[in-house]
């Protein structure tokens, strides 16, 4: 094009051309302060484990201020540092914030993995050392995401296909999925399994992105009138039916009420972003209520939920045995909490919270680290949020604001369904914490969703070209006749 | 034991702390990014970027603020004179108007594409569109901040 000025050649070998390194201290500084805040965490937890320990009988035990999984800790903290050096040496100018606030989150998953019991789960090795790996691999994805972007039009080009291609997963789920914990969420291909839903929210983003942005004048200016009420033109309230419909699909087949509420939460808050209009929102709150209704009547494990939601303690120990255990967890907290390593006295021999590392590490941490804590941890969610939202605000073009809005709330709103499941604020629903939660699939989307931030935030990069087919043609034809 | 207590009081106490340090850290570097966002002038409602002229008048590369109405055409008038044989002397007018930008046709002989077709009249645009006026072909952007 025209209008891009040539990049100045440079006569070095291939490798070494494009490297041209931009300093990042403010991520440096933060990942240092990171850094000392893990350190400082895994020896409180370390020298709280040791103390309890029977066999030290009581006593002071010798190196009780060792950190505790030092060496886990360490692979972990060189994973971020090396995630650090690899963006300063790429050269973007991308946000320097979301590093650190991720690498964080991470940190104190990690720290939470070593402190639970080690045979909950894992494919290599124990809880912790599996988790680590993940945590490795995740903020692998998310550094080449944020490094090897530079173009979105792979994403805003085929948002059909990425569509196509989530509705599949979803089907592919529905037939081959395999069920675990009453909702058939995870889908085994050969020796990988995973969680389809996880990555659909990403696809969902890009879809509803492209759409939105596409479409943004006819929504915003053309409406339907219904009396006193201004709805959108009518032929463009079939996707907000088709996302309904697919959500409450997923409620059906999949027996997800997370994903779903997760789904349709973000398409609503992207469509008031789009228009800036509090009709279309109204209008799918009462869809969602409707739909919500509909759903408490035909399905009992909608019923069951939300029962127990409404009053945990009428089978304390049977079908709300998890709800009450969480709400203890958060009392025996308190404030302050009790410190890392003093919670979870396990109740005769068994975990007082079952599903503790995926579905209710906010209990865990509640317990531990207190109200203090849980805020400071809900704070770095904001700060992914508040950063995202900023991201979007300096995008050049709707898509690119759409994108980067889209891709922090869908973590940011993540987070809140399932810390507020914890809190018995609204019926549990099983999604998990994302970075902190144990498994693989979560922490790759997620780091996937930073990665591509990321690579949003790069202002150096021009949108690329978009004339559709047609324009490309009748500009050749006129460059033909001129 | 005492002493050890203590210091294990502490360094939970420490920990919390330091959670705290990270997220003022963190709000200082937002703070002072809005700020430094807010000090750039922020009167501009989107620019337009010059993609293809093949008669060098506006330049390609060129990115234009945009007022309200920005008037486009070959007479000097405009505030975007275009020099082209194929674009009219008034050819068309961008306005914001609430939260949309929309491009009018002003009657041009050769007519106004968006995105590669011809509009009739007045058509609602959104950034990243590309216009095209006679062989000049520009982009509406948002103004970043």
């Amino acid at each position: 094009m025209t209008a891009t000025p040539a990049r100045p050649e440079v006569q070095l070998p291939a490798i070494l051309a494009g490297i041209r390194p931009h300093a990042r201290w403010r991520e440096l500084v933060l990942l240092g302060i990171a850094t000392l805040t893990l350190t400082v965490g895994s020896v409180s937890l370390g020298a709280t484990l040791r103390a309890r320990d029977p066999r030290t009988g009581g006593g002071i035990p010798d190196a009780a201020f060792a950190p505790y999984g030092a060496a886990l800790l360490a692979i972990y903290l060189a994973a971020l540092l090396l995630a650090h050096v690899v963006l300063v040496l790429s050269g973007r100018r991308s946000d320097q914030v979301l590093l650190p606030s991720v690498g964080l989150l991470g940190g104190i998953s990690l720290l939470l993995m070593e402190r639970l019991p080690q045979d909950l789960a894992g494919q290599f090795g124990g809880l912790a050392q599996t988790q680590l790996v993940w945590l490795i691999l995740a903020m692998g994805v998310l550094t080449i995401v944020a490094v090897v972007v530079r173009s979105d039009a792979w994403l805003r080009l085929y948002k059909y296909t990425w569509a196509a291609a989530g509705i599949a997963l979803l089907l592919l789920t529905f037939v081959f999925g395999r069920d675990v914990g009453g909702a058939r969420l995870t889908l085994d291909l050969g020796p990988i399994s995973g969680q389809p839903s996880e990555l659909l929210k990403v696809i969902l983003v890009v879809f509803l992105a492209g759409y939105l942005s596409e479409n943004r004048p006819l929504l915003v200016e053309q409406s339907t009138a219904l009396g006193p009420i201004r709805l959108p033109p009518l032929p463009y309230l079939a996707p907000m039916a088709a996302m309904w419909a697919i959500a409450l699909g997923i409620v059906v087949v999949q027996r997800d009420l997370g994903a779903a509420l997760l789904f349709f939460a973000v398409f609503l808050l992207l469509l008031y972003i789009t228009t800036a209009r509090w009709s279309f929102v109204a209008l799918g709150v009462v869809l969602f209520v409707l739909g919500s209704a509909l759903m408490y009547r035909l399905f009992a494990h909608v019923q069951q939920r939300v029962d127990i939601w409404i009053d945990p303690f009428k089978d304390a120990s049977g079908a709300g045995y998890q709800v009450v255990q969480a709400l203890y967890a958060f009392a025996r907290g308190g404030i302050l909490g009790t410190g890392l390593g003093n919670g979870l006295p396990t109740v005769s021999g068994r975990l007082p919270i079952p599903e503790i590392h995926t579905d209710f590490p906010l209990a865990a941490l509640g317990e531990e680290l207190g109200l203090i804590g849980i805020l400071a941890i809900l704070g770095l969610y904001l700060v992914v949020i508040v950063r995202g939202l900023r991201i979007a605000a300096s995008a050049a073009d709707d898509f690119r604001a759409l994108l980067a809005a889209g891709l922090s709330l869908v973590v940011g709103v993540q987070a809140f369904i399932i810390a507020a499941g914890n809190l018995k604020l609204i019926p549990l629903t099983g999604i998990t914490l994302p970075f902190i939660s144990y498994g693989g699939s979560s922490l790759l989307a997620n780091a996937l969703v930073v990665g591509l931030l990321l690579a949003l935030s790069d202002r150096g990069v021009e949108p690329p070209p978009r004339p559709s087919r047609a324009g490309r043609l009748r500009a050749l034809l006129d460059r033909g006749a001129a | 034991m005492d002493a050890f207590a203590a210091s294990l009081w502490l360094l939970r106490f420490l920990f919390l702390g330091l959670l705290y340090l990270f997220l003022f850290a963190v709000v200082r570097v937002l703070v002072r990014d809005l700020r430094a966002a807010a000090r750039e002038p922020g009167t501009e409602l989107g620019r337009l970027h010059v993609l293809a002229s093949p008669a060098g008048e506006p330049p390609a590369g060129a990115v234009f603020g945009l007022d309200a109405v920005t008037t486009i055409g070959r007479d000097v008038n405009n505030a975007i004179v275009v020099e082209d044989q194929f674009a009219s002397a008034e050819h068309a007018v961008l306005t914001f108007r609430g939260r949309t930008w929309y491009v009018e046709d002003l009657a041009s002989t050769n007519g106004t594409y968006v995105n590669g077709s011809r509009i009739d009249g007045l058509a609602p645009i959104g950034f990243g569109d590309e216009i095209q006026i006679g062989q000049v072909r520009v982009r509406l952007e948002r103004v970043r901040r």
